[in-house]
């Protein structure tokens, strides 16, 4: 077995030149950049806060409906169920959502890139 | 318990880790290798290895012991684990593998071009570590207690030994695999008992459910500052967990960065019905469990009080299996992490560097874990969570969508957060004995609530009076975070992974 000697991997860390330069270069280029940027912060901070206000919902609901977190299911408290297995469809929608409209977020910068 | 049925898991999954971690040395060569696995890994393989990485003593032993003790108020603490990932999905995780950095120093360093922050960064990384490898050692410590009566000791060098083997051995690559398997493993581990004792009880003739929320301990509910606080340390403390967020570099771009996440997502989900379902059993008909400081061994002694004989035994088996995996899997990912900060900053970053900081960082904590003892796992994981989300979240956080961030700010708002945050922590610790969280004042026990957003405030004030210090190639690099990679090469994924 030969082993190969490797250097330091430091020189990785620096950015790579790629395709990407062309729009680090053009001021219409950052336009779109940071129109991008911008719409995709937006796009977290909505999903982020549409899964918080969700999630203080659920224990506002239980110790607002009189009864709700005792009434049984197949036998467990709504309130077990609610807390520990409901809230997990919640987190996985929040994210599916999110990457679909990152996504397609991000087709439309390279739209408007290519175009110019 | 049967001693053998210990001892027997115990080795078992030491040998199925070597063995899975060596086959990965045949094929890890370079240095590329070694640091990120050269971000060939598919999606499922990584998901599979950050749910490996991610569940830890405190999910796999904590969650179940917490719900036992606190019931829903400890539900509180898989939703965090869960919800800190969608954080990370929204905030991080395309940006930072956009970076195109190996570790978070390198982060820093490159978006700021500052070597100062890098250094801050490592520290502080470092301290992270090592306050979260602690209570992996402490897990085991009770595991091998409880279940073989050998001494704790034992529990904790055999995970350090084991580690060191693998990591030392195969470095990132083989530690992927072993992860994914780990993560099968310790869900199986907790399935498998948990659909047995359901037939077994409902068998039995089930007793009434009801006494799901009878309390079997007196302890005082959580107030809603401590749940709030708690989430916070949560939610913003996986974005800056530095073994979750290595793992991000081993996707081949930005759009796979989410996609993994996203499985991630789904493996957690599954995971956690399993301790929560664990602690309602156990509060059901083991509530004497939670005396005498055994409430963390709940999930550990469950299949064998509720079903007993060989059947009993070899379930045992199964979760003390899975609990090793849990302490291997997330120390070795930390050790990888460490090591590859350490060896970086001190030590050049050759292979052999990299080597010697992973024996620096396994036995380091070792050290630690003699010297302390073991909290609650759950909570003392929570509180590393919180020092993590008042250093390295804010620092992330601002690095990728604010520009007005600079080097002094940066190091500042991580020294307040740090401080601020540590100081609660070792107040905590020295005030008073390690469970009494009632008598702690609850914003000691609970720090994160006011440290993070001090830690926030620091950096963006700092920044602010130092605007000359941002950086030149600021453009450029914002650039490189936030646009998509070369249309070719995402498509040319996509294809590969359908």
């Amino acid at each position: 077995m030969t082993r190969v000697k490797v250097t330091a991997p430091r020189s990785a860390a620096k950015p790579v030149m790629d395709s990407r330069v062309a729009a680090e270069e053009s001021d219409v280029g950052q336009v779109f950049v940071r129109s991008l940027i911008r719409s995709q912060l937006r796009l977290a901070l909505v999903v982020a806060a549409g899964f918080l206000l969700i999630l203080l919902a659920f224990p506002l609901m239980l110790g607002l409906v009189p009864g709700l977190a005792e009434a049984k299911i197949a036998g467990i408290p709504f309130g077990w169920l609610l807390l520990g297995a409901g809230i997990y469809p919640v987190i996985g929608l929040s994210a599916w959502l999110y990457i679909r409209t990152a996504a397609r977020n991000e087709a439309r910068y390279r739209d408007l890139a290519e175009d110019k | 318990m049967n001693p053998v049925v210990g001892i027997v898991a115990l080795v078992a999954v030491s040998v199925a880790t070597a063995v899975i971690g060596f086959y990965g040395l045949r094929i890890s060569r370079t240095t590329g290798d070694f640091y990120v696995a050269s971000r060939t890994v598919r999606p499922w393989w990584n998901a599979s290895a950050i749910g490996g990485e991610y569940l830890s003593a405190a999910s796999f032993l904590g969650v179940a012991g917490l719900v036992l003790l606190s019931g829903t108020d400890a539900l509180w603490f898989p939703i965090g684990y869960t919800a800190g990932y969608l954080m990370l999905l929204l905030f991080v995780a395309a940006p930072l593998r956009r970076s195109g950095a190996y570790t978070i120093p390198d982060f820093t360093e490159v978006r700021l071009d500052s070597r100062a922050v890098r250094r801050v960064t490592s520290l502080v990384v470092v301290v992270v570590g090592w306050l979260y490898i602690v209570p992996q050692l402490h897990g085991a410590a009770l595991t091998i207690r409880i279940t073989t009566g050998l001494p704790s000791w034992v529990g904790s060098v055999a995970v350090v030994i084991v580690v060191c083997l693998t990591v030392v051995a195969g470095g990132m690559r083989s530690i992927t695999f072993v992860q994914a398997f780990q993560y099968w493993l310790k869900l199986t581990a907790l399935a498998v008992p948990i659909v047995f004792i359901a037939l077994v009880l409902a068998g039995n003739g089930t007793p009434s459910v009801a006494e799901a929320n009878a309390n079997p301990t007196g302890l005082a509910p959580t107030g809603p500052y401590q749940n709030i606080s708690l989430l916070v340390a949560l939610l913003f403390g996986t974005l800056g967990l530095p073994h979750v967020l290595v793992r991000f570099y081993t996707n081949p771009d930005g759009h796979s960065a989410r996609r993994t996440t996203l499985i991630v997502l789904g493996l957690l989900s599954v995971f956690y019905l399993f301790p929560t379902a664990y602690g309602l059993v156990g509060r059901m008909f083991a509530p004497g469990l939670a005396q005498g400081g055994r409430s963390d061994a709940l999930v550990l002694l469950l299949p064998g009080r509720l079903i007993g004989g060989p059947a009993g035994d070899m379930l045992s088996a199964l979760v003390v299996a899975g609990a090793f995996a849990a302490f291997l899997s997330t120390t070795s990912g930390l050790v990888v992490s460490l090591a590859g900060v350490i060896s970086q900053d001190v030590l050049g970053g050759s292979v052999r560097g990299f080597r010697l900081a992973a024996l620096v960082s396994a036995t380091v904590p070792l050290g630690f874990s003699f010297m302390t003892d073991s909290l609650a796992l759950a909570g003392s994981v929570g509180l590393v969570f919180a020092f993590t989300a008042s250093t390295i979240c804010p620092a992330l956080l601002l690095g990728i969508w604010w520009r007005g961030l600079t080097d002094a700010g940066a190091i500042a708002g991580m020294v307040t957060g740090g401080v601020l945050c540590g100081g609660a922590l070792v107040a905590g610790a020295l005030s008073g004995p390690a469970l009494s969280g009632a008598a702690m004042p609850q914003w000691l026990a609970q720090p994160a609530a006011w440290t993070v957003p001090s830690a926030f405030a620091v950096m963006v004030l700092v920044s602010r009076a130092t605007k000359a210090r941002v950086p030149r190639n600021l453009t450029k690099v914002m650039t490189r975070l936030h646009t998509p990679e070369r249309p070719l090469a995402t498509e040319r994924q996509g294809t590969v992974e359908r």
